[in-house]
């Protein structure tokens, strides 16, 4: 597992930021009185194509796939969210940035232990 | 030489190490060091040395080939191999076509080669022919992954990639076996994505 503070905060900087981005656009591109299911589906697939270019721009600065995959995942995350409650009721752009940012922390999270845990687990698939 | 590889690199080149030399080679630089101590005394051959950023990593007094298909980027890796303490020469070739006898290098190595190789598999029993019997293949790439969602994902971003540089979504492993390689030892950096390979060449 990353430890280094450098990277440590580097992705969680990277998640947070993408992750409020998305669902500031999200809320703002589908707005409430549209169908739950359709927004979530556009929301999931709007956030993973937009955080593509932030995430190719982020790696420079925080690794490959170590920053492209968590923050594509944040996107993909925070778009589905915020649009299946931004579908229900009108909301505030703070409010939309601050569910975003928590799916991006929730990504790091979750990553961190992905990643200890196949790391672990993977060499039995591959040998 | 496959030109249209060539010319992709060629353009790489002039932003490559603004995208590649910081971030991702601070993440992978023990991995790397770690994988290039295992270079021995003989003769070693290095696919795709790009503009040089894996030179620093490699242990001193080692005789090692260094080729790309990329002039550019060979002329950026000029100042990092003449850094190198020991004896590094570099020359342009394409890794389908090497201007090598067989069984001439005692190992090879690759970093984040694979992922661009047109051929992969054509690509690692050229590889295998310029080893000698028994020779060693040391690998550090990136590769598609097994799991949801980042499967998908890696697939996106391969129909982007894949007209600048590397496939996200290629499944290495496989084609090293696929080549006649026998698998000594796979370990894992970033998920299933990032790994180290080591095979022989039997």
């Amino acid at each position: 597992m990353e430890t280094r503070p450098y990277f440590v905060l580097g992705d969680i900087v990277s998640n947070v930021g993408v992750g409020a981005l998305i669902g500031v656009a999200c809320a703002w591109l589908f707005p409430s009185g549209w169908n739950i299911v359709v927004t979530m589906i556009a929301g999931m697939i709007f956030g993973m194509v937009v955080s593509l270019p932030m995430a190719f721009l982020l790696s420079g600065l925080f690794g490959a796939m170590e920053t492209l995959l968590p923050v594509m995942t944040t996107g993909m995350v925070a778009g589905m969210v915020v649009t299946m409650q931004s579908s229900l009721t009108t909301m505030r752009p703070e409010e939309t940035a601050r569910i975003g940012a928590s799916c991006g922390l929730a990504v790091v999270i979750v990553t961190y232990l992905a990643n200890a845990f196949i790391r672990r687990r993977a060499t039995r698939w591959t040998t | 030489m496959d030109h249209v590889t060539r010319t992709k690199w060629d353009r790489a080149a002039v932003v490559f190490d603004l995208i590649a030399s910081y971030g991702p080679e601070k993440r992978w630089e023990a991995f790397k060091r770690d994988l290039f101590s295992n270079m021995g005394n003989g003769e070693i051959l290095f696919v795709a040395v790009g503009t040089g950023l894996d030179v620093p990593c490699f242990p001193e007094g080692r005789t090692i080939t260094g080729i790309d298909i990329s002039q550019k980027m060979l002329d950026q890796a000029t100042r990092r191999t003449n850094a190198y303490q020991g004896c590094l020469q570099l020359l342009q070739a394409d890794v389908h076509d090497m201007p090598f006898g067989d069984a001439q290098f005692d190992q090879v190595f690759t970093s984040c080669t694979f992922c661009s190789v047109p051929s992969p598999v054509d690509g690692l029993k050229a590889l295998k022919r310029v080893l000698k019997p028994h020779g060693e293949l040391f690998m550090f790439e990136h590769t598609g992954s097994r799991f949801f969602p980042f499967r998908p994902m890696m697939d996106l971003m391969t129909l982007l990639t894949r007209k600048l540089g590397p496939e996200m979504n290629r499944q290495t492993v496989e084609n090293v076996i696929a080549a006649g390689f026998t698998l000594k030892k796979v370990t894992h950096v970033y998920m299933d994505v990032v790994k180290t390979i080591h095979a022989v060449s039997t």
